[in-house]
């Protein structure tokens, strides 16, 4: 039975590779490869950014004598990575899962339940971690002379370490679990915890690089401190380095903790699972207004209802709403740092619209609200379907709510990044011509992928949010977008001034704007109807 | 009301539905009969214009589906088997989205849902999310939204199932009140004993070709509905 559940688990954790999210049929071999590249592609680029810091610290770690501290760090980065990428899906997958009732129905002990959905966290936690210890080893063995001894125990390290990953999502997913049984706007709790969670990875991120520095200025000391107060990470690294008994206290710490949690899990699972469902049914809203309306403002405020119930949604797909106002103020309270860090670019002055511009852009790429509009309509695309509206009338809603909430907050840090880098006026107006042109695009992208590669068959919003094609490949053909805008721009920089490539720029993204604005029209609003 | 000439829909290989054709006039109560797969839910699906066709015509109070399939839906409301809903909205939400699609003015909408919320037994719960609903409350929930617009036609897909029997035996009623209005139901069902007391006429399709329709006397002569329908499956 248990086996039976453990398949069904990884069928469904895996489903993202081998099932067209859109027919539900498995798909062939050779597209099952390509979409294999696809990832192992974005998880090398992903992994490239850890070999750096890996690369940073290994080499005089090692030869100070601290290579124990060089695992624990890294691990801790690997831990950090882990538990914030799968918290959320912690949460969906534990207590939201759409097949918790059959399962449920079935003789099947909780705890059995309880194990197999354990065990798809542990997968996506072990991809999230290996992100982090495929260089993190890679550049040991490379650069650190390890023992064969070493070698051996280091490999325990990325199984080990994706149980801590399993424990803290855990446990962080029975704290959500328990925030969206009580609060009535949970929605909004669960935004807010994850923006401070956010927060916290940013301002890490943002330190990482003076953080590695002052550990490698001040190795003895960090590593009497980690020693002292984090002594698991201590048996870590020593048991990575060679130490039989370090590995198996590690172990034996790691897995007496887990096992600690599963019980508790086990005990609440159940009650959770009940109040995550009917938490809503108690919670009595206004009637509300029944004055009448037209169409286009009933399915624009049915696309906004959709992105305020879900904080999956918002918080995967809406996230640089946010981050364009918190760049704007920090913008304008940073105004003079930056000023001076872009003065050490030599003649940074003459293109300073271009790299606002470009910065701009990037913030708005995080918002792809269409690229997973589409999926999200799921089982209920039989709804607009059989209404009396055509499927550009639903399109043109989803991309209208993409500019609604997008386009004010552009404004907003536009006005702050012309105050805080002293545009002129015509730069300003310029930098703003390109950032609505951009978020245009980008909404019009999303749309246009989401129509040519839709997820409708899921039972976790997480599926079409998170570990959909085209949400991806809108982010990453957003920021492409921008990298041929930049490679554009020094290839006829010694003929057009900036404000004029600008100017091209802006023309460019409204003239590919308008084609996807007419393919959608003709061609995508006819596959949404045939979805 | 619904015309269906020599509809044929294939997936793959299989051929769902195999030149059907169904004449539905106004007043009429039309049962839709047959074993799983049969090809009922295709068929409503093309009639609701969820579901393109491979060939045939759909019309809809004279209006073809698929020339004007706006004007089609317009006139008519289709309750699907499992009424998958939009779980980010109250109750009262969706009748609202449903209404404003439909052009419904805000004097009638009132009405409307206080009748048929209050015939339902949901009024109370119109304030909640979807999400909290039973699979019967998303039923009812999903009949009122259908009924908001005064249909002519309701196409609907096994209406009864999820139901309990204060709202099967409300829904009857109002199925009957409609069409002595001059509008027109057609629906499928697995429960022979409600078609045959419900309906006027009825068609029975196996494979995707209709093997029987006319009106119920016609089809099921002195043996119940029943007894006809399992010696034709056996039959064919």
């Amino acid at each position: 039975m248990t086996r039976a559940l453990l398949k069904k688990q990884m069928l469904e954790v895996f489903s993202w590779l081998y099932r067209d999210r859109k027919s539900g049929k498995i798909r062939s071999k050779g597209s099952i490869a390509l979409y294999a590249l696809l990832y192992l592609f974005l998880f090398g680029m992903l992994a490239s950014v850890f070999f750096s810091a890996a690369t940073m610290l290994c080499e005089p770690l090692v030869q100070s004598g601290l290579t124990w501290l060089y695992f624990a760090l890294m691990g801790l980065i690997s831990i950090a990575l882990g538990a914030f990428g799968s918290v959320f899906n912690t949460y969906s997958s534990l207590y939201q899962a759409k097949d918790n009732d059959l399962l449920l129905s079935m003789p099947i002990p909780t705890r059995a339940i309880l194990l197999a959905r354990l065990t798809g966290v542990y997968a996506l936690g072990l991809m999230y971690e290996l992100i982090v210890m495929l260089p993190t080893l890679l550049v040991y063995y490379l650069a650190g002379s390890p023992s064969p001894l070493s070698v051996v125990l280091s490999l325990l390290l990325p199984p080990l370490l994706s149980v801590v990953v399993l424990t803290l999502s855990c446990v962080l997913g029975w704290v959500v679990a328990l925030i969206s049984s009580r609060l009535r706007r949970k929605n909004a709790a669960i935004v807010a915890l994850s923006l401070a969670f956010l927060a916290a990875y940013f301002y890490l991120y943002g330190r990482a690089y003076e953080m590695l520095q002052g550990i490698l200025a001040d190795a003895q000391a960090v590593s009497e401190g980690i020693r002292t107060a984090l002594y698991p990470l201590y048996l870590m690294g020593k048991g990575a380095q060679g130490s039989i008994l370090a590995m198996l206290g590690f172990a034996a710490i790691v897995l007496a903790l887990f096992g600690v949690v599963y019980l508790l899990l086990s005990r609440s699972f159940l009650r959770l699972t009940f109040s995550s469902r009917t938490a809503a049914r108690v919670r009595a809203r206004k009637t509300g207004s029944l004055k009448a309306g037209s169409v286009s403002g009933a399915l624009l405020r049915k696309e906004l209802r959709r992105f305020l119930g879900s904080s999956v949604y918002m918080l995967n797909c809406g996230l640089g709403v946010v981050m364009m106002p918190v760049a704007a103020v920090a913008l304008l309270l940073k105004a003079d740092a930056v000023r001076n860090m872009l003065s050490i670019l030599p003649g940074a002055e003459g293109f300073l619209p271009l790299i606002a511009a470009a910065g701009v852009c990037a913030l708005i790429s995080m918002v792809d609200l269409t690229a997973a509009s589409v999926s999200l309509e799921g089982k209920t695309l039989w709804l607009v379907q059989s209404l009396p509206v055509t499927g550009w009338q639903v399109l043109r809603a989803k991309v209208q709510l993409h500019l609604l909430l997008t386009l004010p907050p552009v404004l907003l840090l536009c006005i702050c990044t012309a105050i805080a880098l002293r545009l002129l006026p015509l730069q300003a107006m310029l930098l703003f011509c390109i950032a609505a042109g951009f978020a245009l695009f980008s909404a019009l992208f999303g749309l246009a992928l989401n129509l040519r590669l839709p997820v409708m068959h899921w039972t976790n919003e997480t599926v079409p949010v998170k570990q959909s094609a085209s949400v991806l490949l809108s982010l990453f053909g957003a920021w492409a977008a921008v990298g041929v805008l930049c490679i554009l721009y020094a290839t006829l920089q010694n003929f057009v001034n900036p404000e004029i490539f600008l100017l091209l720029a802006a023309s460019l993204l409204g003239l590919s704007a308008l084609a996807l604005y007419g393919w959608i029209k003709k061609y995508g609003a006819r596959r949404f109807a045939d979805l | 009301m619904l015309r269906i000439e020599h509809l044929t829909k294939s997936f793959g290989e299989k051929k769902a539905v195999d030149d059907l054709s169904l004449h539905i006039l106004p007043g009429e109560i039309y049962g839709f009969i047959g074993h799983n797969g049969a090809g009922k839910t295709t068929t409503i699906k093309a009639c609701c214009g969820i579901q393109r066709q491979d060939s045939g015509e759909i019309y809809i109070d004279g209006i073809s589906m698929r020339e004007d399939p706006l004007a089609c839906k317009a006139k008519l409301a289709y309750i699907p088997d499992n009424p998958d809903l939009y779980e980010f909205m109250t109750g009262i939400q969706y009748l609202s989205f449903i209404a404003d699609i439909f052009g419904v003015s805000t004097a009638d909408r009132k009405a409307r849902i206080a009748r048929y919320g209050d015939a339902f037994e949901l009024t109370d719960d119109l304030p909640q999310s979807i999400a909290g609903y039973s699979h019967g409350m998303k039923q009812k929930l999903a009949i009122i939204s259908a009924l908001l617009h005064a249909p002519r036609l309701i196409v609907m897909d096994e209406p009864f199932v999820g139901l309990d029997p204060k709202a099967s035996h409300l829904l009857k009623e109002i199925m009957r009140q409609i069409c002595d209005e001059g509008g027109a139901i057609f629906f499928s069902t697995h429960v022979l004993e409600v078609a045959e007391r419900l309906c006027d006429k009825v068609a029975i399709i196996k494979s995707g070709r209709l093997i029987r329709s006319g009106s119920m006397e016609e089809v099921k002569g002195d043996a119940s509905l029943e007894t006809v329908f399992l010696e034709m499956e056996a039959e064919q």
